[in-house]
């Protein structure tokens, strides 16, 4: 980009494309004579090729421009093109109006071939062979367009499959033999019927194709030398981008792919097992269906006859069938009572609705009785320690053992009683846990109370969690569901148990009463605090809320819990 | 398009013409011949000649016009009463070339495949330079995993290297279009030597009898399109069976083709595509974008190129369109998205190009979406935060149509009231290269030497044409693309998409 600088009088300094130039008018310039200022501009390439910038329309349409550009008069020009005319095909038949346009920006992944349905378009002669073929039917057996197209669809696609080099080599015509054995989903039982007869037809326009393909093809690269310079070869594949062979790239590459497999092929499994339990389900309620059918049947013909005897044989019959398939599998499908059953399943059934089954155990129970018996042992233990030691005072200074703090019942959360509702708790999803000041200062801050949701830990047992739902109702109200909630009746706060509580020493720690005044000045202050620190919190709780919980509960649970049953 | 015209020939050594009279049985191609077009005479090349009921038919490219403007023409408007001028004869090396036949036409194949990759680069590097062929040092391997979309590589005989082009005339016989590409199609037998073939693309750069010369004729008389009947201008490789049909019938949403009209209702009746199959990323009252992915919409995109290669000489099929991505502006009603125009682009280009190809189709010419398509163009590198150009070489068309767009935002932005700016900003704000300001106000005669320093003057011609537009576009509305709507965020490629073909 070097500006050629001629002798002149003075030398023109280098255009540079980062300096400020001013913007003028034209009558603010001084007009140049001989104007050579502009070769001293590099100059730019139009970007057209070289032989090409000689046309003579281009050429015409530029200076007029360049005329336009230096104040001539021109009237526009343009470059002949060949025409555009109306077409005399009807549009409206051709195009039918089926377009809505969706509000939001259209979003679309299917292909051209997902679209069109079948390739195979028939051709003047199909139709007329179609046609003719039709007159020699009568009308319960005529082939529709479609099957038609299906058919011959058929027929073309397996000849490029068995005959790939059809237009090369020559081959004979397939057979009709060899399609008949290949027939598949994709032939529908009504287009075979005239398959014979459609074959013939495709034969004979094959044969005047010259054995090649009937829809009409690109042409595409088939390693021949002529490849290269033949017009109508076109979309070459490209060559991939080589990339440098390591042992380690190898091997890496061969990782991916062994995990690529195993992936896909449990994927493949898991397919296998869902269709395969799927398939059991039907058969478990073809069976059950049938079990009814008989069942009233039975329960028919003893009408009909007249039996009134017990139940007996419908109670034996019955009695299999709540119990007798695999129905825990799919809890969601288990809930179906059976039917042609009376009241009975209550019988058999717990009262959460599942069924009763004895030799089921459940991990989860598994677990509760394994940390139960856990922590029954060590609070034996604590008693017995205790025991021995009523009476005793332990003097000692700093003793290797020391004396055993009172143990903590419940270790995990004290149950809450309030006189009056809780404050509406923020929205659950924005906050999974959220720690909050249950009540005044008068308390110590070290035992205040918290409100959990969310997710409740996962060792207390979920009946006795207090539980809350918040829900927007009709109008925007706000509703909270509870369960589990222990309500403590207004009778039941005594002054006076109130005050026995308050100083019966460390197991006042474990049950509180929060007598609370929701109309106190200092309560109303409160609520509005909460509300504040809510949404200060909101921000920083999605951060703290996993280390809160986790310090509470260690808090909660002190050292004398062995880890394992913490859960 | 390949260099047939001495006189243009640059760098090229005058060779004396063989002139002299013909008759119509002597005519054959290569001949240059003047026939009437528009009511005056103009030199043409015979490029075909085709026989029916006993009525020759001449392919005549006029010198100085535009391919598109070949034609098939009577025998009555080639004016015999004039001289004639002779296709150069070949030069008697032909034996020699012979003799080499032997040696290693493996080798020579080889050879061929460099040269015409040595073009490529040629082309790559877009210097000016004639690059000498014969340096073997200048056959590196241009990168051909690269996108390039807009070069006619399939042309190898489009080579200047400072010597004339001599179109021979050895075994010319008169071949029918047809006939030929018949030959090309189902016999690719040696007709001709190709190690002679290549001998002579070495010596001359001319290879007429090449089946290349096949892609100089346009194979389509007509199509069908939408409510629309279309003049191609160019050859464009559909499926050979078309070269008999009058008219190509063209689905105007799945854009699949059909040689019959029955063909082409049966297509109608089933197929469901009411837009370009991708997703739609701008809207507004006037058109909408949709962006389609090459290589996950291998068939439409496809059919897209087939189709643009009819109106665009320069636009290679040669490779696939995986690399590409292609933005296609539609028109909207209830019959469904109308396909006016397109840009091709590629996924990641070296050279910083912002369009491949770029085409409003014919039928919707002149009616200011050319401006649209490139006015979206660049929204689209402003959202890259890139400096966008289109792919060269550009067409005549796309010259002109770039250098209005350009001339338009340019002067509006020096319009402003600023009293000085730089090249470099105006091109950040525009999404264009500094070339192509450069290019614009240069070409405005708007960068001029004041007072020993450079100015950008807002000439008065520039000014009145502006206001001149501004009041056409007042009366008749001016159609924009509005930023805002524009729901897009650059596409991101993977190496390992890179690397596998995209």
């Amino acid at each position: 980009m070097t500006a050629r600088v001629t002798g002149q009088r003075f030398r023109q300094r280098k255009l540079s494309t980062k300096q400020m130039l001013p913007v003028l008018r034209e009558n603010e310039v001084e007009k140049l004579p001989d104007d050579d200022a502009s070769r001293h501009i590099p100059k730019v390439e139009t970007g057209v090729e070289k032989q090409e910038e000689v046309e003579h329309h281009l050429q015409a349409v530029m200076s007029a421009a360049h005329a336009a550009a230096s104040g001539g008069k021109v009237s526009q020009l343009y470059i002949p093109t060949p025409d555009a005319v109306a077409s005399k095909l009807n549009y409206e038949d051709l195009y039918p109006k089926h377009f809505t346009q969706p509000a939001t920006y259209i979003r679309f992944s299917s292909t051209v071939e997902d679209m069109i349905g079948c390739p195979y378009c028939m051709t003047s002669d199909d139709v007329a062979f179609l046609k003719s073929f039709n007159q020699k039917k009568s009308k319960s057996v005529q082939c529709s367009e479609d099957e038609f197209e299906e058919m011959l669809n058929f027929f073309e696609v397996q000849a490029d499959l068995k005959q790939p080099f059809a237009a090369v080599d020559n081959p004979p015509v397939i057979s009709y033999e060899e399609f008949e054995a290949e027939f598949d989903e994709t032939v529908s039982d009504s287009a075979r019927r005239f398959a014979k007869d459609i074959y013939n037809h495709w034969k004979n326009q094959r044969l005047m194709h010259g054995n090649r393909p009937m829809i009409p093809t690109l042409k595409f690269e088939k390693n021949l030398e002529t490849d290269e310079a033949d017009p109508y070869v076109c979309f070459r594949r490209r060559e991939v981008r080589q990339v440098r062979k390591t042992r380690g790239r190898d091997a890496q590459v061969t990782e991916k792919i062994k995990k690529l497999r195993t992936d896909l092929e449990s994927a493949r499994f898991l397919m296998a097992e869902v269709k395969r339990r799927e398939i059991v389900t039907r058969q478990q309620l073809a069976m059950d269906r049938q079990i009814f059918e008989q069942r009233t049947a039975v329960k028919e013909i003893k009408r009909k006859l007249g039996i009134k005897g017990d139940d007996e044989e419908l109670l034996i019959n019955q009695k299999p069938a709540p119990k007798p398939k695999p129905k825990v599998d799919v809890p969601g499908v288990s809930q179906r009572g059976v039917p042609g059953l009376g009241p009975k399943p209550n019988q058999l059934a717990r009262p959460d609705g599942r069924l009763l089954d004895s030799d089921l155990h459940y991990l989860e129970e598994q677990k509760a009785k394994r940390a139960e018996a856990i922590e029954s042992f060590v609070e034996e233990n604590l008693h017995k320690h205790q025991k021995w030691n009523v009476g005793w005072h332990d003097a000692t200074w700093r003793p290797i053992t020391p004396p055993l703090e009172q143990p903590v019942a419940k270790p995990e959360f004290r149950p809450v009683f309030t006189s009056s509702q809780l404050p509406t708790p923020p929205a659950s999803e924005s906050s999974e846990a959220m720690e909050v000041d249950q009540t005044s200062k008068e308390l110590e801050p070290r035992r205040s109370t918290r409100i959990r949701y969310g997710t409740p830990p996962e060792e207390v047992p979920l009946e006795a969690q207090p539980r809350f739902r918040r829900r927007t109702g009709r109008g925007g109200r706000v509703m909270i569901d509870r369960r589990g909630v222990k309500r403590a009746r207004l009778d039941a706060i005594d002054e006076r148990v109130a005050d026995r509580y308050k100083y019966s020493g460390d197991s006042s720690e474990d049950e509180q009463i929060y007598p609370v005044d929701w109309t106190e000045n200092l309560h109303i202050r409160y609520r509005i605090m909460i509300e504040r620190q809510g949404e200060k919190q909101q921000a920083q709780a999605q951060a703290q809320n996993r280390r809160v919980i986790e310090n509470h509960n260690r808090s909660a649970s002190g050292h004398l819990l062995p880890p394992s049953a913490g859960g | 398009m390949a260099p047939r015209e001495n006189s243009n020939e640059p760098g090229g050594t005058p060779v004396p013409v063989e002139t002299g009279m013909a008759t119509l049985a002597t005519l054959r191609i290569g001949v240059k011949a003047f026939v009437e077009k528009d009511g005056e005479k103009r030199k043409a090349e015979i490029l075909s000649i085709a026989t029916r009921n006993r009525n020759p038919k001449y392919y005549v490219h006029y010198e100085e016009f535009n391919k598109r403007l070949d034609e098939w023409v009577a025998a009555d408007r080639i004016d015999l009463t004039r001289e004639v001028e002779w296709p150069a004869p070949e030069k008697p090396e032909k034996k020699k070339a012979a003799t080499n036949q032997k040696s290693a036409p493996s080798k020579s194949d080889q050879k061929n495949l460099k040269r015409s990759r040595s073009k490529l680069d040629k082309e790559l590097s877009a210097t000016p330079e004639s690059t000498n062929l014969n340096l073997p040092g200048k056959a590196s391997r241009p990168p051909r995993a690269g996108g390039k979309e807009n070069k006619d590589i399939l042309i190898t005989s489009e080579v200047t290297d400072g010597s004339t082009p001599k179109p021979d005339d050895e075994e010319m016989d008169l071949v029918d279009v047809q006939d030929a590409a018949a030959a090309a199609k189902a016999a690719p037998s040696e007709r001709y030597d190709r190690d002679v073939e290549i001998e002579k693309l070495r010596t001359s750069g001319s290879m007429t009898q090449n089946q290349t010369e096949i892609s100089r004729v346009r194979n389509l008389e007509k199509i069908q399109m939408g409510k629309f009947e279309v003049e191609p201008w160019y050859f464009s490789p559909y499926p050979i069976d078309f070269v008999d049909s009058e008219m190509v019938y063209i689905c105007e949403f799945c854009l699949n083709y059909y040689g019959e009209v029955t063909e082409f209702t049966r297509h109608r009746a089933k197929c469901t595509l009411l837009h370009p199959p991708g997703n739609e990323i701008y809207r507004d009252d006037y058109v909408s974008f949709f962006e389609i992915d090459g290589r996950r919409q291998r068939t439409w995109c496809r059919n897209l190129c087939l189709l643009s290669k009819l109106f665009l000489d320069h636009k290679t099929l040669y490779y696939d369109v995986d690399p590409f991505l292609f933005y296609c502006m539609c028109t909207r009603d209830e019959h469904g998205c109308h396909l006016v125009g397109y840009f091709s682009k590629e996924k990641e280009s070296a050279e910083g190009y912002n369009v491949a190809c770029i085409l409003t189709l014919p039928q919707y010419q002149r009616k200011g979406f050319g401006k649209l398509l490139i006015d979206f163009s660049y929204l689209l590198s402003k959202r890259e935060n890139k400096l966008g150009s289109p792919e060269k070489p550009l067409s005549d068309l796309g010259l002109l149509g770039y250098r209005a767009y350009w001339q338009e935002v340019i002067v509006d932005m020096l319009m402003d009231g600023r009293v000085e700016a730089n090249i470099e900003d105006i091109g950040a704000a525009a999404g264009m290269t500094t070339n192509d300001v450069l290019h614009t106000l240069q070409n405005l005669n708007m960068l001029r030497y004041n007072k020993n320093q450079h100015v950008i003057v807002l000439t008065d011609a520039v000014i009145a044409q502006r206001e001149k537009q501004k009041a056409k576009e007042k009366i008749k509305g001016r159609r924009t693309i509005d930023p805002d709507r524009l729901i897009w965020k650059p596409p991101v490629f993977s190496a390992a998409s890179r690397t596998w073909n995209w």
